[in-house]
């Protein structure tokens, strides 16, 4: 009696489970807050595909349901009993015309909506503005050439975050230095390949200022979950001062200062593969980095004006702590842009994160950075390894790197 | 015959196969997934032949078998050749690939031959019956193999002899000799009664024909301007020259035109002597090309000037790691004529320095474009 109890409870369990589980995914789809949504458009790119999933998703729900039910009636039906078999026929042409025509019928119209989607968002002809967009393992390089009528005039490089004016139609030129990787803003496009040795094109638009979360979604390794992007959509007159920002010269620290204790480390250390633009050496030439000579696929992300991004290793850490995130992050669109060109200040810094990742990248982040195991890369790194750092040289390195804004 | 499971076996064996040369061409040779690859041929084959051998173990009854097996085999040299294809393989792992190659063809056909031969001499007890059961089975593979090896047989001479001859020759004794095969043939065709020996005779003289002048022409080598090229490499680097003059090995063999067009990143053109270039997206001619560092692009150079124009990058200059000697670093596209284009493929690992930017020119062109590396 009580096997056949818990053989019960068992199977009650199961299926409760299963009914939570269902429920749950089923709420899920009702969240607001889901900012990788594809139901959420945000641009122009977003709502084209945005409509046509609202076409085809409710016509191929019809025909899911009526195939179901259609089939479940069926097997029921015609179960077996131990009635005796039918007569056997075959075909019936009518049936087989019908069956025919309305897929069809069904097809065409799918295909005139989405061929027209595909074309319109094909189109670059009218583009404003371009940006590079480079996969690596594990995160993405932005750089945008020198193009004056965006007042760019000096080309600008930065990671992890991409920068756009609201209501531009920017086209990014995609490829990749190692494997295939694939980038997707859900709120401002689809996905596109950034394939090794191709130029893939990608246009975005947003509509409103605001932050938009994306995701690699071409499994590309290790830390393919880990590798992330944002986009954050500027007015028009924020951007132009947040491109004024990156353009402007490197000051390095005063003397005396810990920074200044942070640069040295920083050109003993770091040098080595992340760049800082216009940082130079004690002799007063420029300081080089060489990633090409300790890293895998030849870069790591360049590190000017570093403290004017939010985010690091990829956009998997943040570098502003959890209340000047939120701060950031749940501004309405007209304070956004102000909030986000402020920077991260030394009270804002997520100094847990950027310590700890200083401190032992590898341990914060899966990486190929074993300097045991190098020999199927030759030698070279995949990500950031262990530096072995000291205390007082984190403590140095932090105070400096605050200065790169 | 084959018995269902042997067939299947062998259809695995033979996929595989296929999927191992498909995998050795196009992904790697010596890699793990190819020696996996064979050795599920290897399993296949294995499993397939005993299936075969043991009639998917359906097997005779007392009285068949003793019947079958009481008639002696016929004599095969087959063992023989599997033998020495398997010597042949050995060699060929201690020496070069081709022998390697061949011995694993002289293996794969001596192994089937002996296989069909042995099931068929084990078939039934009527010798006569055995025969025609090997020939049916066997047909179906030895007439496309024979074709296969004796198309090559011809290629293979025919190339020599059309490498030999100068290069205007070598058009007018293809259509001489195709003519002449269509010619025979329409010939054969409408002669029905024809003895079939003579068709022997004419397949056996033309054969003949072109293996001596195969022979010959291998004997006395490639035509000049191709051993020259053959031993000059006018694709090496050392011979590359990028000034306005042509090189007098660098320029040979240009094809003036390219296939690459997904991962141009900027297309640069030469027009009444100026400079000028797109990139894409932009709208507008631009004076400058940015790419990021550690990243292979590619620049198409389009000529549309009447004169032959090179594009040339420079990429400042480097220390020599042998002799320390501080070198000029570039390189170019060869000499490309009107309306036909080159490409450059280009990886700087690193941004110019501050004296020494990097930038495009065209010799004998006016204009530059600046090539940026942030």
């Amino acid at each position: 009696m009580d096997i056949v109890n818990n053989v019960k409870s068992s199977s009650h369990r199961i299926r409760n489970s299963i009914a939570t589980i269902i429920g749950i995914i089923v709420l899920a789809g009702c969240a607001r807050n889901a900012p990788q949504d594809t139901w959420q458009p945000r641009g122009h790119n977003a709502s084209v595909i945005n409509h046509l999933q609202w076409i085809i998703f409710p016509m191929a729900g019809v025909v899911g349901v009526l195939v179901f039910a259609f089939a479940t009636y069926t097997f029921w039906k015609f179960k077996d009993r131990g009635q005796p078999i039918p007569s056997q026929s075959h075909g019936k042409p009518i049936v087989e015309i019908i069956l025919t025509i309305i897929p069809a019928l069904i097809l065409t119209v799918v295909g005139v909506f989405t061929f027209r989607g595909i074309f319109e968002l094909a189109n670059t002809e009218d583009t404003q503005m371009v940006i590079n967009v480079t996969g690596q393992q594990w995160w993405w390089e932005y750089d945008y050439p020198a193009q004056a009528d965006q007042g760019i005039t000096q080309p600008i490089i930065t990671s992890g975050q991409l920068v756009i004016p609201v209501g531009t139609k920017i086209l990014l030129r995609e490829t990749s230095r190692d494997v295939i990787h694939s980038y997707w803003i859900p709120a401002l496009n689809g996905k596109k390949d950034a394939v090794p040795g191709r130029i893939n094109l990608l246009r975005l638009q947003a509509d409103k200022p605001g932050l938009f979360a994306g995701q690699c979604t071409e499994f590309c390794g290790l830390s393919h979950a880990n590798m992330r992007m944002e986009a954050i959509a500027l007015s028009k007159e924020d951007f132009a001062k947040w491109v004024a920002g990156q353009q402007k010269a490197y000051t390095s620290p005063a003397d005396g200062t810990l920074a200044k204790e942070g640069e040295g480390v920083f050109l003993n250390q770091c040098i080595r593969c992340h760049q800082v633009n216009g940082l130079k050496k004690a002799d007063g030439t420029p300081a080089l980095a060489a990633p090409d000579e300790n890293v895998y696929a030849g870069a790591v992300p360049n590190l000017s004006h570093l403290m004017s991004r939010n985010t690091f290793a990829g956009a998997k850490f943040d570098l502003l702590n959890k209340s000047c995130r939120k701060d950031v992050w749940g501004a309405s669109s007209d304070a956004i842009g102000s909030k986000y060109l402020a920077g991260v200040s030394e009270s804002c810094l997520n100094q847990t994160d950027l310590r700890a990742w200083l401190r032992n990248a590898p341990a914060m982040k899966p990486m190929y950075s074993d300097p045991k195991k190098l020999g199927p890369s030759g030698g070279k790194y995949r990500g950031m390894p262990n530096l072995g750092l000291t205390e007082t040289d984190i403590d140095k390195l932090v105070a400096y790197l605050l200065t790169l804004k | 015959m084959f018995t269902p499971g042997s067939k299947y076996f062998f259809g695995l064996t033979g996929l595989s196969l296929i999927t191992a040369i498909l995998y050795m061409f196009l992904v790697n040779p010596s890699d793990l997934g190819a020696v996996a690859l064979l050795g599920l041929a290897a399993s296949g084959a294995l499993i397939g032949a005993m299936a075969l051998f043991t009639r998917d173990g359906d097997v005779y009854t007392d009285e068949e078998a003793v019947a079958a097996n009481a008639v002696g085999g016929s004599p095969s040299f087959w063992p023989i050749v599997f033998a020495f294809g398997a010597a042949t393989v050995l060699t060929g792992l201690a020496t070069v690939s081709a022998v390697f190659i061949l011995g694993i063809a002289v293996l794969v056909g001596g192994g089937v031959e002996w296989t069909i031969q042995n099931w068929a001499d084990g078939a039934s007890s009527d010798h006569e019956f055995n025969k025609f059961a090997r020939t049916r089975a066997i047909s179906a593979i030895e007439f496309p193999g024979l074709a296969a090896v004796g198309l090559g047989v011809i290629a293979f001479f025919f190339s020599r002899i059309v490498l030999s001859v100068s290069k205007q020759s070598g058009p007018i004794i293809f259509i001489v000799v195709a003519a002449a095969i269509l010619t025979v043939g329409v010939l054969i065709a409408t002669k029905p009664f024809m003895k079939g020996t003579v068709t022997v005779v004419v397949a056996v003289l033309a054969v003949v024909t072109l293996a001596t002048a195969g022979i010959i022409a291998a004997m006395s080598g490639e035509r000049h301007e191709l051993a020259v090229a053959s031993a000059e490499d006018h694709y090496d680097a050392a011979n590359r020259e990028c000034g306005a003059e042509a090189s007098a090995h660098y320029d040979h063999l240009a094809n003036n035109t390219v296939s690459l067009r997904s991962a141009v990143t900027a297309t640069i053109f030469v027009k009444d002597g100026k400079v000028y270039a797109e990139a894409i997206g932009m709208k507008t001619k631009v004076d400058t090309i940015t790419i990021s560092r550690s990243n292979a692009i590619s620049v198409m150079f389009r000529n549309l000037d009447q004169e032959q124009h090179r594009l040339v990058v420079h990429l400042g200059s480097a220390k020599v790691a042998a002799t320390g000697v501080v070198e000029k670093v570039g390189t170019c596209t060869q000499l490309t004529g009107k309306n036909q284009e080159q490409v450059m493929t280009l990886k700087i690992p690193k941004p110019a320095a501050a004296n020494e930017p990097y930038s495009f020119t065209v010799p004998g062109a006016t204009g530059e474009i600046k090539l940026v590396v942030p």
